[in-house]
């Protein structure tokens, strides 16, 4: 059987499957993509090649850049902010025991289990200018309560503070899972020791949760550059294209202007983004190991 | 023994990968002998009478914008399809339905490949039919065939192409303010006959602490269809041929353009629209309507089956009555100068399975006792017809009102700002018109913008 196994004809009928799979279904689309990205291609007729263009208009392309500035906020808020109570409200469930540990883990990942599409529109309606929540709040302050939170100059941040909430579950669910398999053996030697709360925090959970967090954050910079569900049904990047971020963009270029072409060049940039930031993330988690 | 033991490994894989394969051969076969039969069938009974004579099973495939089958327009066209069936019951109608941008979307793709649906929901408009009548996707219809089906007159030049027919529209869209006459009889407003009148009535709607005019800003293109609607009013005419010559030109410069988008800058200055318009969609600015928050609402006629509507509180409901856009000042316009236009069709693709059908099944469709007399008597739309003579005296008031305006029209805006270019200069149009009206941009950077896309 082993001797079978190494003729080099079984090898490739049974490698075969996976291969063709792979080839017609990820590779050969990832090259047609590339190929595109170089023509004027409408999505209808003829494909003419034009070269570097589209990469070109790409560098004047305003609302490229945006996408691209609000997709690095989005990161950064995400690792800046999301992650790191992230961690501490893993580290406080994980303390609490009993009923009220199940309960908090419950509450805090429900947002994950809802639907992108009603996420949307439950907060569509908290910002709402003429009867949203958030306003009716501003107006018990005393506040006029007109404020227009999607409109243009809060609107980003609006989506972020939205992006982020939905996401929080899942940072926490993975560092909760990662402090449950810490060995509680070290956390009673360094308590017999005199370390305190803060000590063991520091000096314990965080290093050993060190490859959850490198996992974690790499994660959630891919998602965050990949954003799209939610913006696309809470604000579909406006007003105007203040709120664009990567993805929508892409797809408002190629499915509402239906410039193929150009959304396939966007996408291959968008691809190369992501492969390098996961790189420099790998980077700076595999220094900081050494 | 060992090679015999590789050799059945490789063949056994190598069997299940053509068992794979074979499948899906055999199901190929099978349709292409379907579609062989049915060419066939065409192909003996060329003649139109023999077609359904032979009772062959034919199987219709439709790909059509009206997702919604229980009310409303996909209503009336599902109800077509079950009666075309139920007389011809070797025809089976599939149907595929999509909304506007996801099926814009899947028409490409459906264009892309070598078989599209027999019969396909299009649009009168250059931003989507040019590009499909220039790639060759529309079969052409035999004008004659329609002499006697009262189609309105030029409502059907959007669907042609050097004189060829290829489209049928489906409705007769005009844009006005929806408003509520029991508001405005309680706090002794009364409809604005200009546009001064309109911006004063809004200060004094806003007084009182309501929404003057609810606009659906969030979906961009009722600001650019009130461009057009301001445009109509200050020309008096000839907007269809003015925009059609700016977007070919790429020049803009012409007063009226600057004038309309300013003016509509203006008026969400001043407050004409309800806080946050820009983010505002279509359900919500709707429900402003229906709640009796706003006194008026900026739609087209399609949506004049609200006051037919039980959802909607009966209060609101039957106070619902209409306006056109009030003369504006300096304007060439009367009252019979409307932005009105025919957007929505079908066509029978080129490609078709069965073309013959799908063209018999649009004709049935299209005979003045079909659509336009369902679409009417269920209050859901004005068609591209002749309707009057299905008029009912059971008509609700909006309906009433919508005849009246049509009857008396003298000139037509035709085809909306937005709609006019193509699918890059749609989108960039809705865009910036939207950071235009919030006063993001100046009018003149909104027509440098969509100037450059359309060079």
């Amino acid at each position: 059987m082993r001797k079978a196994y190494s003729n080099k004809a079984v090898i490739a009928s049974l490698v075969a499957p996976g291969l063709i799979f792979f080839f017609f279904a990820i590779l050969v689309p990832i090259c047609l993509s590339v190929y595109y990205g170089f023509t004027d291609f409408s999505g209808l007729g003829a494909a003419s090649f034009i070269g570097l263009d589209n990469y070109k208009f790409m560098l004047h392309d305003k609302d490229f850049w945006i996408s691209l500035r609000n997709s690095g906020l989005l990161a950064i808020g995400f690792v800046c902010i999301q992650h790191p109570l992230a961690i501490i409200a893993a580290v406080i469930i994980d303390n609490m025991q009993g009923k009220a540990e199940g309960f908090f883990r419950c509450v805090y990942f429900l947002p994950n289990v809802i639907s992108v599409a009603i996420i949307a529109y439950l907060w569509k309606f908290i910002y709402d200018p003429n009867f949203g929540l958030l306003n009716n709040i501003v107006k018990i302050f005393g506040g006029e309560g007109h404020i227009n939170w999607l409109g243009s100059g809060t609107a980003i941040w609006s989506v972020l503070i939205v992006l982020i909430w939905h996401g929080f579950g899942w940072g926490m669910l993975i560092y909760y899972t990662g402090i449950k398999n810490i060995d509680p053996v070290l956390y009673e030697a360094a308590a017999i020791d005199g370390a305190d709360k803060k000590k063991r925090f520091l000096l314990i959970t965080l290093p050993l949760m060190k490859p959850v967090i490198q996992v974690n954050v790499t994660l959630a910079v891919i998602s965050a550059l990949k954003q799209m569900e939610t913006v696309y049904l809470l604000t579909n990047g406006g007003p105007g294209n203040e709120t664009q971020f990567m993805a929508n963009h892409l797809y408002k270029q190629a499915f509402s202007a239906f410039k193929y072409g150009y959304g396939n060049s966007i996408s291959v940039v968008f691809v190369i983004i992501c492969i390098l930031a996961t790189q420099v993330l790998n980077m700076i988690f595999r220094e900081k190991e050494a | 023994m060992k090679k015999a033991l590789a050799l059945a490994l490789v063949s056994a894989m190598t069997l299940s990968l053509v068992g794979c394969g074979a499948k899906t051969t055999t199901t190929e076969t099978a349709t292409t002998d379907t579609a062989v039969e049915a060419t066939t069938t065409e192909n003996t009974d060329s003649t139109e009478a023999a077609d359904a004579s032979t009772g062959e099973p034919v199987t219709l495939q439709v790909f059509s914008n009206l997702p919604d089958r229980k009310t409303g327009q996909g209503l009336v066209e599902q109800t077509l399809f079950d009666d075309y069936m139920k007389e011809n019951p070797n025809v089976t109608i599939e149907v595929e339905t999509l909304d506007d941008e996801a099926y814009k979307t899947k028409f490409k793709a459906y264009a892309a490949g070598s078989q599209m649906p027999d019969l396909v929901s299009v649009w009168g408009q250059p931003g989507f039919i040019d590009e499909v009548m220039d790639a060759g996707l529309l079969t052409e219809l035999n004008q004659d065939d329609y002499k006697d089906y009262g189609f309105i007159q030029g409502s059907l030049d959007g669907f042609s192409k050097d004189g060829k027919l290829y489209g049928l529209a489906r409705n007769t869209d005009v844009m006005c303010f929806y408003y509520n006459q029991k508001m405005f009889d309680d706090n002794g407003w009364t409809v604005p006959t200009t546009y001064d009148e309109l911006l004063a009535l809004a200060d004094k709607i806003n007084a009182a602490g309501l929404i003057p005019v609810a606009m659906d800003g969030g979906d961009k293109w009722p600001l650019d269809i009130y461009v057009t609607d301001l445009m109509e009013k200050l020309d008096g005419s000839g907007v269809f041929a003015k925009t059609h010559d700016a977007i070919a030109n790429a020049d803009f410069s012409d007063p009226s353009f600057t004038k309309a988008v300013d003016i509509l800058k203006d008026s969400a200055k001043r407050g004409l629209f309800q806080k946050g318009f820009e983010t505002t969609d279509y359900g919500t600015a709707q429900n402003l309507f229906i709640n009796a928050q706003s006194a008026m609402f900026y739609m087209g006629s399609w949506d004049m089956s609200m006051a037919a509507n039980e959802d909607i509180p009966a209060e609101v409901r039957d106070n619902i009555r209409v306006f056109t856009m009030p003369s504006v000042e300096g304007g060439k316009a009367t009252a019979a100068n409307i932005t009105a236009w025919n957007g929505g069709g079908y066509s029978v693709t080129e490609s078709a399975a069965h073309k013959e059908e799908a063209i018999k099944l649009l004709n049935y469709m299209f005979r003045p006792e079909g659509w336009t007399k369902l679409a009417w008597e269920n209050g859901v739309c004005m068609s591209a017809q002749d309707f009057s003579q299905f008029a009912t005296g059971k008509e609700t008031e909006p309906q009433k009102q919508f005849m009246e305006i049509v009857a008396n029209a003298t000139d037509l805006s035709r085809t909306p700002l937005g709609d006019m270019g193509s699918s890059e200069f749609k989108t960039v149009c809705e865009d910036k018109i939207q950071e235009a009206a919030i006063d993001k941009i100046s009018t003149q950077e909104f027509y440098d913008a969509i100037a450059e896309t359309c060079k």
